[in-house]
């Protein structure tokens, strides 16, 4: 989902109810919710890998968008802004429970919140061994997630799952393009050195 | 100047092109296994795209709904009262500081005496005061202090003789 390109129509759009949100007119925020709430609910989950979590950090996000919305100038894409707010709350709350050290990787959960058909998604049916060695990959991949930063992680899944551009990875985060491409670098690094025996058995 | 490390993501995902490209590329040469880094880096986006799908949020409505509410609570409660400025502010306590020196420097220089002429009147005047408490103003009381002989001396003047029979033998 690249941000820049968007129809102009949903930038129109979106500048229309941000008006009037700062107008104070929260229906209008009430579609912007609608509008963003799955794209936003799913970049936090694949950083949190845990429903409740994501769901609580999604609704602070956007609680905390609704508080700052009289300073949105319009620099930027409404979504960049979003993008960029629920991203801050997110790693701020993935830092917090690793200095608690309650952010290794938890097997059952991660094995417990995929849904074979619905998480994973694989295209088609799936025979029954494939669903099995799909949750199993489910779970190494978010194992290796959680091993990294919350900066390489939010990184490597905009880049990777959103298929954002370097700019708009800075933009959203708040750093240099180099940074965005150094944090790549490494998170790259990590995440095959964790997944190796994946990719060979795949 | 973008590092070996920015330069191999940008050209793991196809940012690099002309000079800068072609330049990177031969900085390559020397290591064989690039390619295969590169191949490797493709694998694991596809992994995780093949297996980290989307998910998708559940109870979307009551999202929303629990939002909103959350939203209306926060609007109704009462504005936070401004806080009251604190009297201590730092350019206040700066100028306090600086008054406090002032006043410790003056009263150093008026109380304390320094030299000798300043010592001996501190001395004049203790043995005034001790004069003005005499009822008789023909009678007066001053004292001296040798230093070299280290004495003080209580010098009265004014007073009648002792009669003989009060004296102390």
């Amino acid at each position: 989902m690249p941000l820049e390109s968007e129809p102009v129509t949903t930038a129109v759009e979106d500048a229309e109810l941000v008006a009037r949100c700062q107008r104070g007119d929260t229906q209008a925020f009430n579609e912007l919710v609608t509008k963003y709430r799955n794209k936003i609910y799913a970049m936090i989950y694949n950083m949190v890998r845990n429903e409740q979590d994501a769901w609580d950090l999604a609704q602070d996000g956007f609680l905390k968008a609704w508080k700052s919305i009289q300073r949105f100038r319009g620099d930027s894409a409404f979504y960049t802004w979003l993008y960029r707010i629920v991203m801050n709350v997110t790693i701020d709350w993935v830092r917090k429970k690793r200095a608690e050290g309650e952010a290794e990787f938890d097997e059952t959960l991660g094995l417990k919140g995929v849904e074979p058909g619905a998480v994973t998604a694989p295209k088609g049916e799936l025979l029954p061994h494939k669903k099995l060695e799909a949750i199993e990959i489910r779970a190494r991949i978010d194992e290796a997630i959680a091993k990294l930063t919350p900066e390489h992680r939010a990184v490597i899944l905009m880049r990777e799952m959103d298929g954002m551009e370097y700019q708009e990875i800075a933009d959203a985060i708040g750093c240099s393009i180099g940074t965005v491409m150094s944090r790549l670098f490494y998170a790259r690094k990590k995440m095959q050195s964790l997944l190796k025996d994946v990719y060979e058995n795949l | 100047m973008k590092t070996f490390e920015e330069k191999f993501s940008a050209w793991i995902d196809g940012q690099l092109t002309g000079d800068e490209l072609a330049d990177f590329e031969r900085e390559l040469a020397t290591r064989p296994d690039a390619d295969a880094e590169k191949f490797a880096a493709h694998q694991l986006g596809d992994l995780l795209r093949e297996h980290v799908a989307t998910p998708r949020l559940a109870n979307a409505d009551f999202f929303n709904h629990q939002l909103m509410q959350r939203i209306a609570a926060d609007e109704a409660q009462p504005a936070p009262a401004p806080r009251r400025a604190f009297f201590w502010t730092l350019p206040r306590m700066a100028l306090a500081g600086a008054f406090c020196l002032l006043l410790s420097f003056a009263m150093y220089f008026v109380a304390v005496p320094k030299t000798q002429r300043q010592i001996e009147a501190r001395q004049e005047y203790v043995a005034k005061i001790l004069n003005a408490h005499s009822d008789d103003p023909a009678i007066s009381a001053t004292a001296f202090h040798d230093k070299q002989q280290n004495v003080t001396v209580l010098w009265l003047d004014g007073l009648d003789y002792i009669p003989d029979h009060q004296q102390v033998r």
